[in-house]
């Protein structure tokens, strides 16, 4: 379906019937479209959840960033053509979003403020799991924001080659990396546990 | 506390029980942000300019008095102010304003009855076919009062050479030629005034909404 250059919305109704039938059916198949990509994230909102939580220090932030994160994934839809996993190619995107635009935004956190950071929406798991998750959110959240991506993407099994790929370096690169961090990581959890 | 070692988390983290925060609906009131902002633009500036058009119809029904102004131009022309002539051109005022009475009250009632149906949390289609539909009839209003503008001009134009030719007044060809033309003047420039307007205001949402829309028409052609 072809609509003239520039939607003629100013041409619509009284301008002209046919350019406003055309601009409905415009309308109905994008409707289409905006409810796939809706379930989609709908189904996969866990990992921008994950993202958008790691990056922010509050929960206005973290709905600002997830917001963000899905208005990019939107945007960036037509280059998604199944060719690469759903997870990567949201994982590229939302770790991107997360670390050009909150760069600006937030300063990185103080320890302090890590102390009585919450988690509202996690289901009621058992008590040494949910400590584990908490500590871990709160050590990596301590690091640089692109190895705070690089160790995320690491717990959740991403190959090295993926996680370069999403974060523009080379694999030898991540993966001297993440040897760094696994020793940084340590520290962080004898200081802190 | 045993030595740590990430690789042991790996699974605690993949297993980590996320509540979903977000339905699908709640998803697709995020995409359209600013195609959103600029759709409520246009309600707005259609909200405003049909206040406005209002008030001056309502100002030139209730208060305004014309009949004063357009006997002077006609006293130039040599047309003597009798009871007669004042109290066929009140007549001729009072039918035109009823006109424009009627016409703005059968507005007022559509524009009311469009506007309810506009609800901003439904999803971007349907507010923008909401929107297209508020917007026409503020579109047909407007046309409605350029209508009415060529009406007044036609009715006043016709009402002066009927008071000229009742008083056996012969204009000499040069007054008569500047009356018409400055009526026909006045008339196209109230016209200009308005598609001017038109092309300024919307010319440069709609091409900002044209871009949003034109960019999710992209998506719309990549993935067919």
């Amino acid at each position: 379906m072809v609509i003239s250059k520039g939607v003629p919305i100013f041409r619509v109704g009284i301008f002209g019937k046919k350019c406003y039938l055309r601009f409905c059916k415009f309308l109905r198949v994008l409707s289409i479209k905006e409810k796939v990509f809706s379930q989609l994230i709908k189904d996969n909102q866990g990992l921008i959840i994950k993202v958008s939580r790691l990056y922010t220090n509050s929960l206005e932030d973290e709905q600002d960033l997830f917001q963000e994160i899905v208005l990019q994934l939107w945007r960036s839809y037509d280059t998604f053509k199944g060719n690469s996993k759903i997870s990567t190619w949201m994982y590229r995107v939302a770790l991107n979003t997360a670390i050009t635009l909150f760069r600006k935004k937030t300063k990185s956190p103080q320890t302090d403020e890590l102390m009585d950071f919450h988690y509202p929406d996690f289901i009621e798991d058992d008590d040494e799991k949910q400590q584990q998750i908490s500590l871990l959110y709160k050590v990596v959240k301590m690091l640089p924001n692109v190895e705070r991506a690089i160790v995320m993407m690491y717990l959740d099994d991403l190959p090295y080659r993926d996680i370069s790929e999403n974060l523009g370096i080379t694999e030898v690169n991540a993966r001297v990396k993440m040897n760094r961090l696994k020793k940084t990581l340590k520290e962080l959890m004898e200081k802190h546990a | 506390m045993p030595e740590f070692n990430i690789d042991q988390f790996k699974k605690t983290w993949q297993e980590q029980a996320i509540q979903p925060k977000y339905n699908s609906d709640e998803i697709r009131l995020m995409l359209n942000k600013s195609s959103r902002n600029y759709v409520k633009y246009i309600l707005g500036i259609s909200i405003a300019e049909f206040l406005v058009i209002l008030g001056m119809n309502f100002y030139y029904i209730f208060l305004g008095d014309d009949t004063n102004s357009y006997l002077n131009i006609l006293e130039k022309l040599g047309v003597k102010n009798n009871a007669d002539l004042i109290a066929d051109l009140s007549h001729l005022y009072f039918v035109l304003k009823v006109i424009s009475l009627i016409l703005t009250g059968f507005f007022v009632f559509k524009f009311y009855k469009n506007y309810k149906h506009i609800k901003i949390e439904s999803n971007l289609t349907k507010l923008i076919l909401q929107i297209i539909k508020f917007k026409n009839t503020v579109n047909y209003f407007i046309l409605a009062n350029v209508f009415l503008i060529i009406l007044y001009t036609i009715a006043l134009g016709i009402f002066a050479s009927w008071a000229l030719s009742n008083q056996n007044i012969t204009l000499t060809h040069p007054t008569l030629v500047g009356f018409y033309v400055g009526l026909l003047l006045m008339m196209i420039l109230s016209v200009v005034l308005i598609w001017v307007y038109y092309r300024i205001v919307y010319g440069i949402i709609l091409k900002k909404l044209g871009k949003n829309l034109e960019e999710l028409q992209k998506i719309e052609l990549g993935q067919s």
